[in-house]
């Protein structure tokens, strides 16, 4: 292990105790290295919005190291995290959660003063950053008056002006259309890319995949082998083959997360199978 | 309209405030309206204690000769210093002038209204008269008065006018101006009237004592108080306890009265920054996640409660100068007197108003977790 990066060792995630005890994140590890896109998939309540918190230093893992280029988020003490936060992460959220009292330019500028930059020399590097994000002609606009593509450059704006090494992304094309997320996401690729920063995605959206480097599915708080799972023709959700309801069309086999799902195909395949790619 | 751009967090804090500017309007005025009213009822305390001691402000001397046990005016004096105290401080070294006043207070009905006068009796070659007769002349026979202008106004009385005291008929020779006082409007007659009045030919009420050059009113006061069945004492005194019997009577009330707007200003302040603080509590969240410490969400929530209470107090400044005006012209017996202290002191009620007003919503900011941006 080198140490530029992110590096995740046997972590896991234990709320409560006793009876109530739950595990949402169960010895998982990972690494990410400078430039990769990686993507974290899974049914709700698979534990990976708590594993996002942990790689961001918004919750303490209970077993297991995180360490972000060499820094070790795990021993830091509390009151060290929120400076690290500010200055090693980019946070992009699902909601855009842009601060609705400041313009576009304020908005991103605002992260850059947290760190004790001077108000205009905060305000040109977000000018230039969203010149640069195609948000030139914005930077007066009110935050609320953007599209939602726009919204989420800004965001990204936001996350990308104190140059940090990792960018944590929770569902960011959740509230786009499919032309603004797959430009998203691009994007997030070009920046991981031609900036050598770490970019790790947590999503729903099936639509996404082939954007990022590695895929990994998360379920039940532990990585599983995405090479035995396929998605639900009618859901969208990956569902591993050896567990999943089966039913065969036109001599091809298709995988279903429920009954339902297999009912619902069977009634009409030909709604499903013009935009599914089975395997 | 150009957006603010200011150093942040203050340029958040005012967004934040500016945003909704209706609620942000209501906010000031509701603690415009609460500093109005705390420095109305100061201005009105402070007109009320310069009023009751108006008359001695203009009196003649500086050491005051009252009767023994006797140190205010306030309540009227019913004990009396006999001629020959006078005569006797007139003979005491060191005495410049003595001015003897005979005061009687009196509910006289004019128009159907009572009305309370305090009657001083004085000697116009002694003073201690009006200080300001501003139509006619003082009074030159036993029943002449010189009316305070704003009783007069109040019930239409003219110089050449009569009205009944205790029987006597007196005629308005001359109005004076500055004798309105809260506790009752000043009516000068020459002594002779008051001593037939108080059927105490002679007699004084209290004797103002000017000292001779070169000797000090302390002095003089000392000298003095060898006299017996007296009571001397300085006139700043003598003032200072006519003060405190008033204040004795209206403290209580305007200090419960500036106490109930003091909560309800920082209540105003306290509601809006707590209610503009829960909508955004997603923002300072994201804040949060961003890295911001604590120290940040504090100082943009006090920011808003300083910048809303720091405007209402400076509106509640301008609307109580306009109240007190307003007070003054409807009814000229009441002094409303606004003066720097009162106004340092109300400001100061406006910051802590503030400070109050952010307790809540600092605390609810700082048990904000971060981590709850992330989970919807």
């Amino acid at each position: 292990m080198n140490g530029k990066g992110l590096h995740v060792s046997h972590v896991t995630k234990r709320f409560g105790a006793g009876e109530t005890e739950v595990v949402a994140v169960r010895d998982v590890s990972l690494d990410v290295q400078r430039g990769d896109v990686v993507l974290i998939m899974g049914p709700s309540g698979s534990g990976k919005s708590t594993l996002l918190l942990m790689l961001g230093a918004l919750l303490k893992a209970t077993e297991g190291t995180i360490a972000l280029d060499g820094l070790e988020l795990s021993a830091l003490s509390e009151n060290k995290l929120p400076d690290i936060r500010l200055r090693n992460f980019g946070f992009i959220f699902q909601d855009f959660n842009l601060l609705s009292a400041l313009n576009v330019q304020d908005n991103v500028a605002f992260a850059a003063e947290l760190t004790g930059m001077g108000h205009h020399a905060a305000r040109e590097k977000a000018a230039k950053l969203l010149t640069e994000l195609g948000l030139g002609h914005r930077l007066t606009f009110s935050a609320e008056k953007l599209s939602g593509g726009e919204k989420q450059r800004v965001a990204i704006g936001r996350a990308l002006i104190n140059e940090p090494s990792l960018i944590l992304a929770d569902e960011p094309t959740a509230n786009l259309d499919s032309k603004a997320g797959h430009e998203t996401m691009l994007l997030l690729r070009r920046i991981a890319k031609e900036q050598g920063r770490s970019v790790v995605i947590v999503s729903h959206d099936q639509r996404i995949k082939d954007i990022a480097d590695r895929v990994l599915w998360l379920e039940d708080g532990q990585f599983k082998d995405m090479v035995t799972m396929t998605p639900d023709p009618v859901c969208g959700m990956a569902v591993e083959r050896e567990d999943a309801v089966t039913l065969t069309h036109d001599g091809v086999t298709y995988y279903f997360c429920s009954s339902g799902c297999s009912w619902q195909f069977a009634e009409s395949p030909e709604r499903f199978t013009n935009r599914s790619v089975p395997a | 309209m150009r957006a603010l751009s200011l150093k942040q967090p203050w340029g958040l804090a005012l967004q934040n405030l500016l945003q909704d500017k209706l609620r942000f309007a209501l906010s000031v005025v509701g603690v415009a309206l609460a500093v109005m009213l705390i420095l109305f009822l100061l201005g009105l305390r402070a007109g009320i204690l310069r009023s009751a001691i108006i008359y001695f402000d203009n009196a003649p001397g500086s050491v005051a000769v009252m009767p023994a046990g006797v140190k205010n005016t306030s309540a009227g004096i019913s004990q009396f210093l006999p001629r020959e105290t006078a005569d006797r401080v007139a003979a005491e070294p060191g005495v410049g002038r003595v001015t003897p006043i005979l005061l009687m207070m009196a509910i006289p009905e004019f128009h159907g209204r009572k009305e309370v006068i305090k009657l001083i009796g004085y000697d116009v070659a002694l003073g201690g008269g009006p200080w300001d007769v501003s139509q006619g002349r003082e009074p030159q026979a036993d029943d002449e008065v010189v009316l305070d202008r704003v009783l007069a106004a109040r019930h239409d009385f003219k110089v050449g006018d009569t009205f009944n005291v205790a029987g006597r008929q007196l005629k308005v020779v001359g109005l004076s101006s500055g004798t309105t006082s809260f506790t009752g409007s000043y009516v000068f007659a020459q002594k002779g009237l008051v001593d037939s009045l108080v059927l105490t030919p002679g007699a004084a009420s209290m004797l103002l004592v000017t000292p001779m050059s070169g000797t000090s009113s302390a002095e003089l006061v000392a000298t003095l108080r060898s006299i017996p069945d007296t009571n001397v004492l300085l006139k700043t005194d003598l003032m200072a306890n006519e003060q405190q019997l008033v204040a004795g009577v209206f403290d209580q009330i305007v200090i419960l009265m500036v106490v109930a707007a003091f909560v309800v200003g920082a209540l105003v302040v306290g509601m809006v920054i707590y209610t503009a603080t829960n909508e955004r509590r997603g923002e300072y969240g994201i804040i949060k996640a961003l890295g911001a410490r604590s120290s940040v969400l504090y100082r943009i929530v006090g920011l808003q409660a300083v910048v809303s209470a720091g405007l209402g107090a400076g509106v509640g400044v301008g609307f109580a100068y306009a109240m007190g005006w307003l007070v003054m012209t409807a009814r000229p017996q009441f002094l409303v007197v606004i003066g720097p202290s009162a106004i340092a002191i109300t400001l100061a009620a406006g910051f802590v108003m503030a400070l109050l007003g952010a307790l809540f919503p600092a605390r609810a900011v700082a048990g904000l977790a971060p981590a709850d941006v992330f989970r919807r």
